[in-house]
């Protein structure tokens, strides 16, 4: 109990700097995707956040995508005055708090698959949401791009992007399940043989 | 991609006036600047944020190629938005090939946005390219220290970010070396589709995660056997000082501001509301 309020022991300080590291090294490995805005990149950098809020409590999973995106901007600069960064860090931290959160209350299997299909469905809502009400109108103010041009360039890639709800639906949606899907995948595939050394 | 010798990082180490200014009070001016770059409504704005960016840039004594190639990044966007204001724009027709129509007011909104793009993201790498990583965590610990009384913990954030910041070259190091290790086992990270390319990079994240972690443990206990117990009465080896050239550099700022918000005034936006 005594352990449990201390949060910030060295140990747990020191960990959690090293997972937003490891997040931050895989967000090299990013790809685009063909059927949405050519300024979302596919990355599987969640794993990191997912496995600290499994192994060390949800709250974990909101240190980590925190750190890997001030990483990012004091590292390499940003080139969307941060909101690009912000957007990530909001979303990341849904996902992995959301998926924490469950799994401290199911510790088993199932438990963990529920957090995570929970974890990505909830960040894909709170992604779209934010997109529409706070990231879409900032990116206008800043780069001068209005919905109509988000359109057209997300139609460039994907028929289906016809106007912006479609956009929406076609184009956000997707590659935030397919994100969040991707990360989970590989977060299930190396928990079990992680845990020992992240709770070490 | 991580391959041999990749260079992370925007850091671009010269001695100048502007390296030398302290990062907290760079990065107040960047905020300012941000604002005040997007107060300024017309032309005359411009060229007086234009000039407080060129002097800045002038005086970090980083090559303007350098700033340029920061551009990158955002040049395929940029023209995006430009050639679509310039055409989708209503207003007097400047020239027609076919159905496409240039616009004047339309040309006019496609560069003011441009040119307040260019100077936004110069002016905004200028704080990356001059300072450092490290001096930028110091300098945010002390922006956030206000907001440690409702609950944010700004000393753990700036320590996890400064062992964050020593540990990233290691672990790119290591990220590559388990890489070739396991491509030399027949690994294959390069094909497939996007699923199979994740599984991929689990031969890769076990190790890196396990070696990771063990390199956490020993810094830990090194902390823990220096009596490292958190940021009441530490002390620090960089101590962050302000002289009389950050003031300089804020009272310029200030000026700077006061002149944006005169010509906002005085001159109005650069295309009058409702006319597009």
């Amino acid at each position: 109990m005594t352990r449990e309020k201390q949060v910030w022991t060295v140990h747990t300080l020191v960990k959690i700097s090293v997972l937003g590291v490891i997040s931050f090294v895989l967000t090299f490995f990013k790809t685009p995707v063909w059927f949405t805005l050519p300024f979302l990149k596919l990355d599987i950098a969640d794993v990191p956040s997912l496995l600290g809020a499994f192994a060390m409590g949800p709250v974990t999973g909101i240190w980590v995508p925190l750190i890997k995106n001030l990483l990012n901007v004091v590292v390499e600069g940003t080139v969307t005055n941060g909101i690009g960064e912000l957007t990530n860090f909001l979303v990341g931290s849904v996902m992995a708090y959301t998926a924490g959160w469950v799994y401290k209350r199911n510790r088993t299997f199932k438990g963990a698959l529920l957090g995570l299909g929970l974890g990505v469905i909830s960040m894909t809502v709170f992604a779209t949401l934010n997109n529409h009400f706070v990231m879409f109108p900032l990116y206008g103010k800043v780069f001068g791009i209005d919905r109509d041009t988000l359109v057209s360039l997300a139609s460039a890639g994907n028929g289906l992007v016809a106007d912006y709800t479609a956009l929406l639906l076609f184009s956000i949606v997707p590659f935030n399940l397919l994100k969040g899907l991707a990360a989970s995948v590989v977060a299930v595939l190396v928990y079990k043989r992680l845990s020992p050394v992240l709770k070490g | 991609m991580i391959s041999g010798g990749i260079i992370v990082g925007q850091y671009y180490p010269v001695r100048s006036l502007v390296h030398s200014l302290d990062p907290r009070a760079k990065i107040l001016i960047s905020m300012v600047f941000m604002v005040i770059l997007f107060v300024g409504n017309n032309f005359y704005a411009f060229a007086v944020t234009g000039t407080f960016a060129v002097l800045a840039v002038t005086l970090s004594r980083i090559p303007w190629k350098v700033l340029v190639r920061g551009l990158r990044p955002i040049a395929f966007i940029m023209s995006f938005t430009l050639v679509l204001h310039l055409l989708l724009t209503p207003g007097q027709v400047i020239f027609q090939i076919g159905p496409i129509k240039a616009t004047l007011p339309g040309l006019i909104q496609g560069i003011f946005i441009a040119l307040r793009l260019i100077i936004l993201i110069m002016f905004t790498s200028l704080l990356t390219l001059t300072t450092s990583p490290i001096e930028l965590t110091d300098g945010l610990e002390d922006i956030l220290k206000p907001f440690s009384r409702i609950g944010v913990p700004a000393h753990e954030i700036a320590m996890m970010m400064t062992i964050a910041l020593r540990f990233i070259p290691t672990l790119l190091e290591e990220a590559d070396r388990i890489m070739k290790a396991q491509m030399a086992r027949g690994a294959d990270f390069e094909s497939g589709n996007m699923f199979q390319r994740a599984k991929s990079l689990v031969p890769l994240l076990v190790p890196l995660f396990v070696s990771a972690f063990r390199r956490a443990d020993e810094l830990a206990m090194a902390m823990e056997a220096r009596c490292y117990r958190g940021g009441e009465g530490r002390t620090r080896m960089r101590q962050l000082s302000l002289s009389a050239k950050d003031y300089y550099a804020l009272g310029l700022t200030i000026v700077m501001s006061a002149l944006v918000i005169y010509t906002r005034v005085r001159f109005g936006p650069v295309i009058p509301r409702g006319t597009v």
